[in-house]
């Protein structure tokens, strides 16, 4: 009886005026992000590959690069290949293919005497 | 054998209290030189009204340690003051043995046990009665717990809190990815359906309004809507709200796995975009503006929550954002818990309503959790990009911890899907939302 005497017209008025509210204010900001994101977000310009017709010839696009964003992988990708560009850190083969033995150097590190016999005190 | 020392003890403590109670209350009946006056809850030694000296030495040492007995808290423990100072170390209990947001609870709890200690007279609930302070009276009666209770009264409390979450809180995720504001919005369905719940148990649409906030999973937001609309209810809501969010993780998986199928919890996202620095700068002024200058109640928990993200962001202030986000923060935390746990005193507490609000504040997390899986099964039907479900639930707020449910649920079904910044987008969106229905509630029910 104590739910029949409640004002749920009132109720349900709060609730769907609010509720209503709260996601139109939200949709109002996400429309305002992606616009604003279209402004400011980092972009990069990827060359758009040309167009080839049924007859073979290239066709000419509108634009010739389009924009797109990048992706925290590229990015870091681009960047260790950019550092080790610029700090000369990459490998550098010697570029000569011989059939010589290649000669090893003594080192206690490889020794097989020192493996075996000397043990951990 | 330490544990047998210990029970030994509180024993002889109790046994001392419950002697001390009858020795008082057999001199009020017997002994006409003495004048007591005793109440249900607590009793101040000035209430002690002494009519005539006695003559003989032995009856005045008689006297005197009447009198002092009669002071002691021990005489005016009653049983409902004894239930709190149980409930106050039951959730001591779970703040240090359990882990349950212990930054909260531990001070709420102790602030608990300090208002209902008889006789001590910390907390003077009643010069805050009717919503208002009574500052007449205030200078005279008010204690310790009273003064520092006048940031939460006046709304200053939540509002420093909230500018320590915004300087802790990366927008990125949620602006790389806008769409998940949506499902932020989508999990306040919560404080909604609990709203419609207290209304049907016949809660005035005030306290209705206060209950249903616990929906938002935002302890901050809850308390300064409390305060504004229904301060004698403050208490027991705190503590629910505060308890939940601690068990967010042991309510939400069975709902999200109820809701989901396993392809749908298998969904891989796209990682998100880089966020550029000049966006997340811009991002807090102009969230600051828009949304304040749409819904004004809104603008002191949103103003003070882009406050802190701005001065994080923006990198200039790097000293305010340390203080805001450590010092500031842990000093406000210590005294909104302690003033916010005073307010459960057995008057407040001890009644069914207190009961009502925990069991709707289940419901509270429940239905936030499913408003926002839901929604983004439901987007799901209409975008190319599919969004993974489980990242909905994180709309409820409580970050970050409903972000690491989704990401832990996630990882049941592909041990090699990563959800987390997913999620932290709806997580930090639900704090936006429901900062914002705690407004329009401030705006439709005030």
């Amino acid at each position: 009886m104590k739910i029949l005497a409640i004002d749920w017209g009132n109720a349900l008025d709060v609730v769907g005026f609010s509720f209503s509210m709260v996601f139109i204010l939200l949709v109002m900001i996400v429309i305002v992000l992606n616009l604003f994101s279209r402004l400011v977000a980092p972009k990069v310009r990827v060359h758009k590959p040309k167009l080839v017709n049924q007859s073979g010839s290239a066709k000419n696009s509108e634009k010739e690069y389009i924009e797109d964003h990048l992706s925290a992988n590229d990015s870091a990708a681009i960047a260790l290949a950019l550092h080790l560009y610029y700090t000369d850190v990459h490998d550098v083969e010697s570029a000569i293919i011989t059939i010589k033995t290649v000669e090893r150097r003594y080192s206690p590190w490889s020794s097989k005497i020192y493996g075996l016999n000397n043990l951990i005190k | 054998m330490r544990t047998k020392k210990y029970i030994f003890l509180l024993i002889t403590l109790l046994f001392a209290g419950i002697l001390t109670n009858v020795s008082a209350q057999t001199v009020v009946n017997s002994d006409s030189s003495a004048k007591v006056i005793t109440t249900t809850s607590q009793v101040s030694p000035n209430e002690i009204q002494k009519v005539d000296k006695p003559t003989s030495g032995l009856a005045y040492i008689k006297d005197s340690f009447i009198n002092f007995a009669d002071s002691t808290g021990f005489a005016a423990l009653n049983w409902q003051t004894v239930f709190m100072i149980f409930i106050s170390c039951l959730l001591l209990y779970l703040a240090i043995v359990k882990g349950f947001e212990p930054l909260l609870l531990l001070p709420i709890a102790f602030g608990m046990l300090l208002t209902n200690l008889p006789g001590a007279g910390l907390f003077n609930a009643e010069l805050f009665a009717g919503g208002q302070v009574h500052w007449d009276n205030f200078v005279q009666k008010g204690g310790l717990l009273d003064y520092l209770y006048l940031g939460v009264k006046l709304g200053i409390y939540p509002c420093l809190i909230f500018v320590g979450v915004g300087a802790m809180t990366d927008f990125g995720p949620m602006l790389a990815n806008p769409k998940s504001l949506l499902l932020g919005a989508a999990a306040q369905l919560g404080i909604f359906m609990t709203y419609l719940a207290a209304v049907g148990l016949g809660f005035t649409p005030q306290e209705a309004g206060s209950i249903g906030i616990i929906g938002g999973a935002d302890g901050p937001t809850a308390i300064f809507l409390t305060t504004k609309l229904a301060p004698h209810l403050l208490g027991p809501i705190a503590v629910a709200a505060y308890s939940y969010m601690a068990l967010v993780p042991v309510i939400q998986p069975p709902i999200m796995r109820l809701l989901t199928t396993k392809k749908e919890r298998g969904i891989r996202m796209k990682q998100l975009r880089i966020v550029s620095k000049k966006e997340k700068i811009i991002f807090p002024i102009f969230g600051t503006a828009f949304i304040s200058l749409l819904l004004p109640p809104a603008a002191p928990l949103i103003g003070s929550l882009l406050l802190g993200n701005l001065m994080r962001e923006s990198g200039v202030v790097e000293r305010l954002s340390k203080t805001v986000q450590n010092e500031l923060m842990n000093i406000v935390t210590i005294f909104l818990g302690i003033t916010v746990g005073a307010t459960a005193t057995s008057a407040t507490f001890m009644n069914l309503q207190t009961i009502e609000i925990m069991v709707i504040g289940v419901l509270a997390f429940s239905f936030g959790t499913a408003g926002g899986v839901l929604l983004a099964k439901f987007m799901n039907l209409f975008t190319k990009e599919k969004i993974n479900p489980l990242i909905g639930s994180a709309g409820v707020s409580a970050v970050p911890m409903a972000a690491r449910v989704s990401q832990v649920v996630g990882q049941e079904t592909d041990p090699g899907n990563f959800l987390l910044m997913h999620a932290m987008g709806p997580n930090v969106a639900g704090v936006i939302g429901s900062a914002v229905a705690a407004g329009l509630m401030l705006t439709m029910l005030k």
